[in-house]
């Protein structure tokens, strides 16, 4: 009781102190206050009853929380040169749906190898940030939406981020000619401008801003690919063309097969 | 008749060793570019070997398809499969009868409409609210389907039902029919044979 006194009291005085009045001073001291309240009730409440007050995590029924685990161990892609032989006597055998499956799974596997290649040729820091490639991630899945995703991730300390995503699906090129193909959606004529046709090493794309997201570019790549940057806290435009042209985008075209 | 017989066993039979020499030309093209580093080129042909084999197997499920649906006869020049690795998958196309009366059969693998259909045919509430006396929720060999009634333009009734089979959408539609009639028109479909075939 004696904390949630004086954080109130402290409250008080900030808040009618006129040099005090930046925002982010006024949301820590807040939360500090709820943080003691919340405490402070809760530990009466179960001093009082014995029995939680329900701010914990829900665990229904007694079952456990999950506190540790090993995770799951990575596999390896498929073997693309067993896959492609079991799909050659899948067809011989007539069965069709296995050798269908072993045809997808062979393309998966080549897929992942092309994306790791596309992960290794890109450059350790852009725009002034190291890749951070525990977030790397190549995804391939022949039954869904999406072929081939690529993604890397740029950040600093500074809550700076730069996501990029390559993909060899149409979806991603398709996305950015139907923004071509619609003048209105692009060209706002407002007096602020949130989207925006743009060239990136001769590549059509599209730049939008968005105050709670920040920058988004995206480009297509030939017939069926694309590239995404999500630019979190990039000061401008510029910075964000920027980097996005410090990429070897013609070098990326190539390992994509396209034109 | 006997040498029309022959001729279409003859043509029948080639066309299945043309599909067999693009499958095992796409394959061997895309073992060759893989050993030799090529890993786009690869990928390209076993995507021309996925197309060739999607062909086979939408002329395998034309095969299992019965010959004709109540009176109405199968008109096999109108059969079409077709194929497009990627975004969907293969189309697998069937009519039976005249215009007026026609029965369609369409199968769609990686069909978009897949997630909305199935959240209809699992959710209850969902599915009861957006039933009412042209739409429902119908069961054709245990596999659960959304049948819709329309009204053609003499005053009869044209009957649509769509089934999912894992990522792929069948769509049989019959015009100048009754439910029952359609109903019974959609178990005449192997439904197990080309859900195995096509999944």
């Amino acid at each position: 009781m004696k904390k949630l006194f004086i954080f109130t009291v402290l409250l008080g005085i900030i808040w009618y102190s006129p040099a005090a009045y930046g925002q982010g001073i006024m949301k820590k001291l807040k939360d500090k206050v709820n943080q003691a309240v919340d405490k402070t009730l809760n530990n009466e409440v179960q001093k009082q009853t014995g029995v939680s007050s329900g701010n914990e995590p829900a665990n229904g029924a007694g079952k456990p929380v999950n506190k540790g685990g090993a995770g799951l161990t990575n596999t390896e892609p498929p073997d693309v040169k067993a896959q492609m032989i079991e799909a050659q006597s899948a067809h011989k055998a007539a069965q069709y749906s296995d050798a269908r499956y072993a045809l997808s799974q062979a393309l998966m596997g080549v897929e992942i190898q092309l994306g790791k290649e596309i992960l290794l040729s890109l450059p350790k820091n852009a725009a002034g940030m190291p890749a951070d490639t525990l977030q790397d991630k190549v995804m391939s899945t022949q039954w869904g939406w999406s072929n081939l995703s690529i993604q890397r991730v740029y950040k600093n300390n500074a809550d700076k981020q730069m996501t990029m995503v390559i993909g060899n699906t149409g979806i991603y090129s398709g996305l950015a000619q139907l923004y071509f193909a619609n003048a209105g959606m692009v060209e706002a004529a407002g007096e602020q401008q949130n989207y925006k046709q743009v060239k990136v090493k001769g590549n059509k794309g599209i730049i939008q801003f968005d105050e709670n997201k920040g920058y988004s570019l995206i480009i297509g790549l030939g017939q069926s690919s694309g590239i995404i940057w999500e630019c979190i806290n990039f000061a401008t435009e510029k910075e964000v063309m920027d980097a996005a042209n410090s990429f070897d985008i013609d070098g990326i075209k190539e390992l994509l097969g396209e034109q | 008749m006997k040498h029309v017989i022959i001729a279409i066993i003859f043509i029948f039979s080639g066309a299945t060793g043309l599909m067999a020499q693009g499958f095992d030309k796409a394959l061997g093209t895309a073992q060759a570019a893989y050993n030799g580093g090529k890993l786009q080129e690869a990928h390209y042909a076993l995507l021309q070997a996925m197309q060739e084999i999607d062909i086979t197997i939408g002329k395998e499920v034309l095969k299992l398809l019965p010959p004709k649906m109540e009176d109405r006869q199968v008109k096999t020049a109108e059969d079409n499969v077709s194929s497009n690795a990627g975004f969907i998958g293969a189309t697998i196309h069937r009519t039976y009868g005249d215009t007026s009366r026609q029965a369609e059969l369409n199968i769609i693998s990686n069909s978009p409409m897949i997630a909305m259909l199935n959240t209809m045919l699992n959710t209850p509430m969902l599915g009861g609210m957006m039933s009412d006396a042209n739409n429902k929720n119908v069961k054709v060999q245990g596999y659960k389907g959304r049948l819709t009634a329309s009204d053609l333009s003499d005053g009869k009734k044209k009957y649509e039902i769509q089934i999912p089979l894992g990522s792929a959408l069948l769509t049989f539609s019959v015009g100048d029919c009754t439910e029952a009639q359609m109903l019974a028109m959609a178990n005449t479909l192997p439904m197990q044979q080309i859900a195995k075939l096509i999944q």
